[in-house]
């Protein structure tokens, strides 16, 4: 296999003119995705015979709870190559990403309530995904609050990475833990392995609108991490002269 | 200095300290007595929630204790000692957190039984207690170890340590709290302290590396 393309990540001008090629489309295509799939499965996908038409929320739980997840995954991951390989953009990703899945996981909390409401008869149930949804959302705050209490750039990039990476470990045994304690939820819509329970017109646009926030999610990432790079690499020449060539 | 006469320095200066240890259990009965007060005195609420009263008390105080653990080792100039003395500083966490564990932990054990009677904790399920907590706690102390080396240059890193480290202390909750509970039905409750341990084993072979990588990173 070629790692050319591996190597390369390690280098922040590289990432930076290939980010400037493709943050912009990933964005638009995925905010163009995301509304198709969310205005096709509010306005056009059939209603659920038990739940009626308040299982349209689906459109936006599932596919904002999983990007909650992958986002800490993707996290640990660069906590793991930031530790052992040292790559400049690993802890750049981290901290870019961060924030993003925050909002993700509050937005999965937030619907996940407005959910319950009509059909379990509350916004708020000590099941096992509400609880270690929550508890992914404090990690998030955790390695936030880390990033922002430490002044030093290289002890903080250190100090991301270390706590994301032991969240990481940590989350499937909290999430296994808490999916023992106690159950409620109906289980998860999405499984690559198996093919979907949901009929088809249910199904295809969840599946627009994930690919779509994926993209979005991404997009966005890749124009937060670009603003990283100019802020750490600002003495650097080639940003000298990519500010006096394009402007910021 | 060697890995034993460091080990030996540092229990020697756990136990010379006696009002920290003394305040660690202090804390541990104070937020137990806080449970009775705040939510219900009657046996008929206590007696079940025993199991789970005790646990939060014990995860807050090992975090208490645990907190400042490299502070004065920080201040003083220790942990730059610990770098320059060719010993693997992952070695050095492990032997600090051992002798933090057993300081901390004794003690708790052993003014449990009068805890429980005052939780109306029946006497049959009081041993699963104690169990669960040396089987539990090691993993609550060395996942511990990792939020006190992020945090300890920093001058008010208490609450930073609670709201990093807490989250990942809800798997130990739950599956002692569970062996307890599991316990006090008259089930089989060996499951529950085997998932307890292997956490505690997973936290013993992880958390020193990472501490020293954060330990390294604080001091430079």
């Amino acid at each position: 296999m070629n790692w050319t393309w591996f190597h390369k990540l390690g280098s922040p001008k590289w990432f930076y003119q290939w980010a400037a090629n493709w943050g912009g489309r990933c964005v638009y295509l995925g905010l163009a995705l995301l509304l198709l799939g969310v205005a096709w499965g509010l306005g056009f996908a059939p209603a659920d015979y038990q739940q009626g038409n308040s299982f349209r929320i689906i459109y936006i739980h599932v596919p904002v709870a999983v990007l909650a997840q992958s986002c800490y995954l993707g996290m640990g991951i660069a906590g793991f190559v930031a530790l052992v390989w040292q790559m400049k953009l690993a802890p750049v990703f981290i901290k870019s990403v961060a924030p993003v899945g925050a909002v993700m996981a509050l937005i999965a909390l937030l619907s996940g309530a407005i959910w319950g409401k009509p059909t379990w008869g509350t916004w708020w149930v000590w099941d096992a995904r509400l609880t270690s949804v929550l508890v992914l959302f404090l990690l998030y705050m955790g390695v936030i609050a880390i990033q922002n209490a430490l002044d030093d750039q290289v002890f903080a990039d250190k100090a991301v990475a270390v706590v994301s990476l032991v969240g990481v470990i940590n989350l499937p045994i909290i999430k296994y833990s808490v999916e023992w304690w106690n159950t409620l939820h109906q289980p998860a819509t999405f499984k690559l392995t198996e093919k979907p329970s949901m009929p088809m017109e249910m199904w295809l646009p969840l599946l627009f609108s994930a690919v779509g926030l994926y993209l979005f999610a991404a997009g966005i990432a890749m124009w937060r991490m670009q603003n990283e790079v100019l802020k750490r690499e600002r003495k650097a020449n080639w940003v000298k002269k990519e500010v006096l060539e394009h402007g910021v | 200095m060697n890995y034993r006469s460091y080990f030996k320095a540092e229990w020697l200066s756990l136990l010379r300290r006696k009002q920290d240890t003394l305040n660690a259990l202090l804390f541990f009965v104070m937020v137990i007595t806080l449970f009775p007060l705040g939510v219900d005195p009657s046996a008929e609420f206590l007696a079940p929630a025993a199991g789970g009263i005790i646990w939060c008390a014990t995860a807050l105080s090992v975090l208490m204790a645990v907190e400042g653990m490299y502070k004065e080792d920080y201040n003083d100039g220790s942990l730059e000692q610990w770098l320059t003395s060719g010993l693997s500083v992952t070695l050095l966490v492990f032997l600090k957190v051992l002798a933090q564990w057993l300081v901390v932990v004794a003690p708790l054990l052993i003014v449990l039984p009068v805890l429980a009677q005052m939780l109306f904790l029946p006497m049959s399920v009081l041993g699963v207690v104690m169990l669960s907590i040396l089987l539990g706690t090691p993993a609550l102390f060395f996942i511990g170890s990792i939020g006190a080396a992020l945090t300890v240059s920093l001058r008010r890193g208490a609450v930073l340590m609670l709201l990093l480290i807490l989250p990942l202390y809800i798997p130990v909750i739950i599956f002692a709290t569970g062996a307890v509970r599991a316990a006090q039905l008259d089930m089989a409750y060996s499951g529950q302290l085997a998932i307890l341990t292997a956490i505690s084993l997973v936290a013993l072979a992880l958390s020193p590396v990472m501490a020293a990588v954060s330990i390294k990173a604080s001091v430079n």
